[in-house]
């Protein structure tokens, strides 16, 4: 019989503690599983949504992220500057904007992004695509209250912000309904040319809040070649404003993450040391008696060993499952903070958070065991076998 | 002498305690000859157990020389100590300690398996031991299932598996009815008669009365030897 095999039969034998250790490192196991997932959820989505908008640089006059600052008022010489660099593919220039859309009476906020080119940073799902002056996009949220489908006409009347005086109202054709990454969940959203969203906001067609930027295959080149041309702009790559993220908003999340990690992982290390300690305590004039019919002390100490992995192992194994449901109800509970991109999540699965989670495990596997095996290791064969006796 | 299978020469044992170091065998001078049969007896306390677990490796004594198979057990290591307990001394427990999770045949195999024995030879010798005692209807049976007597019995056998030159019997029959201890001492006498070297630590002077070497204890001291 194998040390594993010996191992499994020791654990059998006292099923009930046996299963209470691996429930307690299953649901240990699922928070620290969790946590791991936590500690880059919201980095990765971040990156997912950026990369899904199309662009990898982004430039702008302030470092004021993730909303842009004042506006670039010479947004369009300078897209076209830019436009001209060799690392550069496709510049285009972004308006940001809040408006009424109104059709038969009925009237929604929208937030509304104008743009000055391709790619759009919107994904169009029914219909088509704007085609020019006079078209609109809008998202499920504003089709779904304004009752609109791509063909029928709706009313912009923008409040701009920087801008109180209140614009003429235009009126705008719906040429689909598409998905926009940053959408927050019920609020209505429209995409624009942003030529148009300047007229309806009676503003500089040359402005922009900031510009988007596809490189020719390089982004971290063509954001220093941009920063090389114009140095008084911010010039980030996606991987740097993801950086920036990480530092500011995000690291708290990390560092919660990392708490709650290091809880988990202790109360997993006490509770298998006492399990395993109370277990080999019992067990003292077997491990003894295998001892004195020649056992050697390696053996016994794996024993111990082989019992931790398995209860780890077994208990770690059932996490998975456990902390991915956990996962998924605590991201839609975080989900529902005001504000935030319907697409976002704060719990993402990466491969190496596996990685960390079985390597942490076993971490802990070892350390558990480490006082229960110095017992069994420095058991004194003799007057152990004696004290049995006598009890 | 040539054939001795553990040679105590002159060993004692002496626990340090708090309120002073307690002497629990001294000065014992012990040769066990292959095939021997030998009876250790005494009141409690007076180091029969300590005597035995030194004459099995488990402990070291304190001064003096103890010469297993013409090696000096003082310079082997814990490594080498149960190895050598592993593959020449038997023990058999008072209180049995069978693994409780495992079957009767399980049990016997558990040093064979220890010792590097092929699974199919040493399942094949797990069966000749459990008929040898006795036993081998009952071989897919736990501890649980067995009675002292049996338990005992499977306790012997595991004992023999890896073929000893000595066999160290702790009160065997101390946990068991007369007519159980009875049966088992006849098993053990057997075991003997085949040419495992026996030494048998007990109160039951019955017991003791069957060994062909009887050593009196007292205070640590082989105090009489009677030789039948």
């Amino acid at each position: 019989m194998n040390v594993l095999a010996f191992a499994w039969r020791s654990l059998i034998r006292q099923p009930a503690r046996s299963i209470l250790g691996i429930l307690g490192v299953a649901a240990v196991g699922a928070l620290l599983f969790d946590m791991l997932l936590l500690s880059e959820g919201l980095v990765l989505s971040m990156r997912d949504l950026l990369d899904r908008l199309g662009y990898d640089v982004r430039v702008m006059s302030t470092d004021s992220i993730p909303r842009p600052g004042p506006d670039l008022a010479d947004a369009a010489p300078t897209a076209a500057q830019i436009a001209k660099l060799p690392s550069v593919r496709t510049v285009v220039t972004v308006r940001t904007e809040a408006a009424h859309l109104v059709r038969e009476g009925v009237s929604v906020r929208a937030a509304l992004v104008g743009i000055s080119g391709r790619p759009r940073p919107w994904t169009v799902l029914r219909g088509r695509d704007i085609a020019g002056a006079g078209d609109v996009v809008i998202n499920d949220s504003a089709a779904r209250a304004l009752q609109a489908s791509p063909g029928t006409t709706i009313t912009l009347s923008a409040f701009c912000s920087r801008d109180d005086a209140a614009p003429p109202p235009r009126r705008l054709r719906v040429a689909g309904v598409a998905e926009f990454p940053f959408d927050t969940p019920d609020n209505a959203g429209a995409g624009l040319d942003a030529a148009d969203l300047a007229e309806a906001c009676a503003q500089s067609a040359e402005a922009a809040d900031y510009l988007l930027v596809t490189s020719a295959g390089d982004p971290e080149r063509a954001a220093a070649d941009i920063a090389a041309l114009r140095p008084d702009l911010l010039v980030l790559s996606n991987e740097q404003a993801l950086g920036q993220l990480q530092q500011r908003g995000f690291t708290y999340f990390r560092q919660i993450s990392t708490v709650l990690t290091a809880v988990t992982v202790s109360f997993a290390l006490l509770l298998i040391t006492v399990l395993l300690t109370v277990s080999v305590n019992q067990r003292l004039g077997e491990v003894a008696a295998l001892r004195a019919l020649g056992f050697s002390q390696r053996r016994v100490v794996l024993d111990v060993l082989c019992e931790s992995a398995l209860i780890i192992g077994i208990g770690g194994v059932l996490s998975l499952p456990l902390g991915a449901l956990l996962a998924a109800w605590l991201d839609a509970i975080l989900k529902q903070m005001p504000g935030l991109p319907a697409a976002l999540h704060f719990f993402v699965f990466r491969p190496d958070a596996l990685v960390v989670h079985a390597g942490l495990l076993a971490a802990t596997a070892i350390l558990a065991a480490a006082y229960p095996m110095r017992i069994v290791a420095r058991l004194p064969i003799a007057s152990t076998l004696r004290n049995e006796v006598i009890s | 002498m040539s054939d001795a299978v553990v040679a105590a020469q002159r060993i004692s044992r002496v626990f340090p305690m708090p309120a002073g170091p307690v002497v629990a065998v001294c000065d014992v001078t012990l040769t066990v000859a292959a095939g021997e049969h030998i009876a250790i007896r005494g009141p409690s306390g007076c180091g029969k157990s300590t005597l035995l677990h030194m004459l099995g490796c488990v402990d070291a004594p304190s001064s003096g020389t103890l010469v297993f198979d013409r090696r000096d057990v003082s310079t082997l290591d814990d490594r080498a100590r149960s190895l050598l307990r592993l593959r020449h001394i038997g023990f058999v427990f008072q209180r049995f300690f069978l693994l409780p999770m495992l079957t009767a045949a399980e049990n016997v195999e558990l040093p064979q398996a220890e010792a590097g024995a092929p699974k199919r030879e040493r399942r094949a010798r797990s069966l000749e031991l459990l008929a040898y005692v006795g036993l081998g209807a009952r071989a897919d049976h736990r501890p649980a299932q067995l009675s002292g007597g049996e338990m005992q019995r499977v306790a012997i056998a595991r004992a023999l598996a890896n073929r000893p030159r000595l066999l160290l019997a702790d009160e065997p029959t101390g946990e068991l009815d007369q007519t159980t201890g009875e049966q088992v001492a006849a098993l053990l006498d057997r075991v003997n008669a085949d040419g495992t070297a026996l030494v048998i630590v007990t109160h039951d002077p019955v017991l003791a009365s069957r060994a062909r070497r009887v050593l009196t204890m007292r205070d640590g001291r082989i105090d009489h030897e009677a030789a039948r």
